[in-house]
């Protein structure tokens, strides 16, 4: 095989059995890899009603075709299993270079199955695996652990570990690889901790191989021009990272503000991309085989936050900060750097302690259930000590490890929390932005932007601009958005690749690549293939049309202030329109036309 | 009006936001003398031709005008204006 190592690696922690097998050819071809090929796995292997936190869910870590290849920014893994968050099918991917070393040790998948009876972590040199005690690193944040295998496995071996919120089982947890880049939706972090597995270690020493070198040499060349020309994908992001968005978004009234009661926050431009690069920016920085380099490493002089590391990316940025009615960059970056440390993931950690402001607000929660906490909108000291102790698993942030909707479903408000699947929305009010709406809404692992980010035909207008108040033609716009990015992601590409190329041309890069051909029609129906996968998954879970919603106050309460003004989301509208345009029935189910067009049936 | 920048504007306006008080009937008009005032380094991310170029995003009062009369949208002199070269995120 081309593109793909053509071998899966797959380890029993309960028995301590490690075996290899071969990557079926057609399962390859249909399902590309990584979120997609993993999602595939699961299917077949794992009950979808199994407790996500038993030895029974497996863990799947996976790499995409592209990963490893000099194509622009692909350099991305997934980790597949069941969501503990959600309660879903779950692939929450990241960069760094941990999927390419991945690649290069001859694995395109890593199958974890069981669970450890002691902290472990695994040793993989190529065909050298092992599974090591992990006592002494039990307890350990991310970079003290990522310190510590590098100094007694290799110095340039990668990392992916889990910090004391994954160790703690976290709703709310990440897998956090190269020290600063997350797997951060969904808690698969917690997955990991359920296993006892602390963290996994890879060098390899291979390559990936290529079918058509002229071609693929000529497809990457082709690609990394359409992105850097593009004044979208070229420019901006370097400058300034993803946080530039904070006043976009605050500009047409649609940045969710104090747990999404408003959706315009007079100071956001505080906590924006462009004062970010006036004051903590020290460089950006990119991914593996990355031309764009959104990523933000940063450094925090004040000493009440002071600080080195990355972050925050937008969805940090408002989730710590206009989300609490906070505009102070530093305390923001501080939260942000916990979260890092900690393993947790930043966006349903600021919504958890917005959600928790607006229940502290109300009186629904009181200093004595806080224990002392003054959880008040706008207190950035308040907000800071919320996500250490969270991180912790101490004090209050014991219940905030839970989410917003277990944590506000406790005191008897599960509508105040902002979640769809019960996972928390990010940070694009889909009363201001009607797409957006509808993908959270459908989108498979719950509140989630980036399956389908109409956000970029809708406000930024790429590749063409569209309304973003009417409801017309979303059905169709966010099925198309979820399926490109289904097929995307399983490459092993970043998302933000599409702020330059297309459809034809990961057609181009994956025909040279793997000697299969593709076009840009059956690449988006690998893309559809494998949403309505996951869609399977998920009703065999046990999750139905109802829950397939947005938040209430959504739907019923109108945005306050700003230019949004007055607007709530039109998704009772929208629904039924997306579950036709997906050739799904009034249920939301796939049809069994739909599925034996797909080869699903 | 109010006119405000953002991102790599502000480089090139070396402001946040200005009071306008110049005649500006219409987003066309504001931007010809914006142009003439900040130069290329403005110019070059907002107009091409003469046009709003791609991806280039103004707001009057929070509306985008792609999808009000584009260039010809009207201004008022309580117009509040925000001007964005082309960005991405995410």
């Amino acid at each position: 095989m081309h593109g793909w190592t053509g071998k899966i690696l797959r380890i029993n922690l309960s028995t301590g059995k490690i075996t290899t097998e071969a990557l079926k050819t057609d399962l390859a071809r249909n399902y590309i890899g990584a979120r997609g090929l993993g999602t595939k796995y699961m299917y077949d292997e794992v009950d979808p009603t199994v407790d996500p936190l038993s030895p029974e869910n497996k863990l799947i870590f996976a790499s995409g075709p592209l990963t490893g290849t000099f194509a622009p920014s692909a350099g991305r893994y997934d980790v597949v299993t069941k969501g503990p968050l959600t309660g879903t099918i779950a692939a929450s991917n990241s960069g760094g270079a941990w999927g390419p070393e991945l690649k290069y040790a001859g694995y395109d998948m890593l199958i974890l199955e069981g669970r450890a009876a002691k902290a472990v972590y695994l040793w993989i040199q190529d065909d050298k695996v092992e599974i090591r005690d992990a006592a002494h690193l039990w307890g350990k944040d991310v970079p003290e652990t990522t310190e510590a295998l590098n100094t007694e496995t290799a110095a340039d071996a990668k990392i992916a570990c889990i910090g004391p919120a994954g160790e703690n089982l976290s709703y709310i947890a990440a897998i956090m690889n190269d020290m600063q880049r997350a797997a951060g939706r969904t808690g698969v972090g917690a997955v990991m901790g359920s296993k006892n597995l602390k963290a996994v270690v890879v060098r390899g020493t291979g390559s990936v191989t290529v079918a058509d070198k002229t071609a693929f040499l000529a497809a990457v060349g082709k690609a990394s021009t359409m992105i850097k020309e593009h004044p979208v994908g070229g420019t901006g992001l370097r400058l300034y990272g993803t946080n530039v968005l904070v006043n976009i978004l605050n500009s047409i009234g649609g940045l969710p503000t104090a747990n999404f009661q408003d959706g315009h926050f007079e100071t956001a431009d505080k906590v924006g991309g462009e004062s970010l690069a006036a004051n903590q920016l020290q460089r950006p920085k990119g991914c593996f085989s990355c031309i764009i380099s959104c990523g933000r490493a940063t450094k925090v002089s004040n000493p009440k936050y002071k600080g080195e590391g990355e972050g925050p990316e937008y969805e940090t940025a408002w989730g710590f900060g206009p989300d609490c009615r906070i505009d102070n960059l530093d305390a923001v970056i501080k939260a942000n750097y916990y979260c890092n440390e900690y393993g947790l993931d930043t966006i349903s950690m600021g919504g958890t302690v917005a959600c928790a402001m607006e229940l502290f607000s109300r009186g629904i929660i009181t200093l004595e259930d806080t224990e002392g906490l003054e959880l008040d909108f706008g207190n950035t000291d308040a907000m800071v000590e919320a996500v250490r102790l969270t991180g912790l698993n101490q004090g209050f942030g014991k219940k905030l490890a839970l989410g917003s909707y277990r944590l506000a479903s406790l005191y008897g408000h599960p509508e105040l929390s902002m979640t769809v699947k019960k996972q928390e929305m990010p940070a694009y009010d889909p009363r201001a932005v009607q797409g957006i709406g509808l993908n959270y809404a459908t989108n498979n692992r719950g509140g989630c932007h980036v399956r389908g980010y109409t956000i970029s035909p809708e406000v930024l207008g790429v590749p063409v601009k569209v309304d973003k108040d009417s409801i017309d033609g979303k059905a169709e716009l966010v099925a198309l958005f979820q399926n490109l990015t289904a097929a995307l992601d399983s490459t092993g590409s970043c998302l933000f690749t599409t702020f330059g190329i297309g459809a034809p041309e990961f057609a181009e890069l994956m025909t040279a690549l793997t000697g299969f051909a593709y076009s840009g029609d059956s690449f988006i129906e690998a893309g559809e293939r494998i949403w309505n996968l996951e869609r399977l998954w998920n009703l065999k879970a046990g999750l139905t049309a109802a829950d397939d919603t947005l938040p209430p106050r959504l739907l019923k309460e109108p945005i306050v202030t700003g230019p949004s003004k007055g607007a709530v989301s039109r998704l009772p509208e929208m629904l039924p329109l997306y579950y036709g345009a997906r050739g799904w029935d009034a249920n939301g189910v796939p049809t069994r036309e739909k599925l034996n067009a797909l080869a699903l049936a | 009006m109010k006119v405000s920048y953002f991102a790599l504007l502000r480089d090139a306006t070396r402001k946040r936001s200005e009071i306008w008080e110049r005649p500006a009937p219409s987003v066309r008009a504001l931007l010809r003398d914006l142009a003439a005032d900040y130069g290329p380094n403005f110019s070059r991310w907002i107009l091409k031709d003469g046009e709003l170029a791609g991806y280039a995003i103004i707001l009057v009062n929070g509306q985008d005008v792609r999808g009000l009369q584009g260039l010809d949208t009207p201004l008022s002199p309580d117009s509040d204006v925000f001007i964005f070269p082309p960005l991405a995120g995410g």
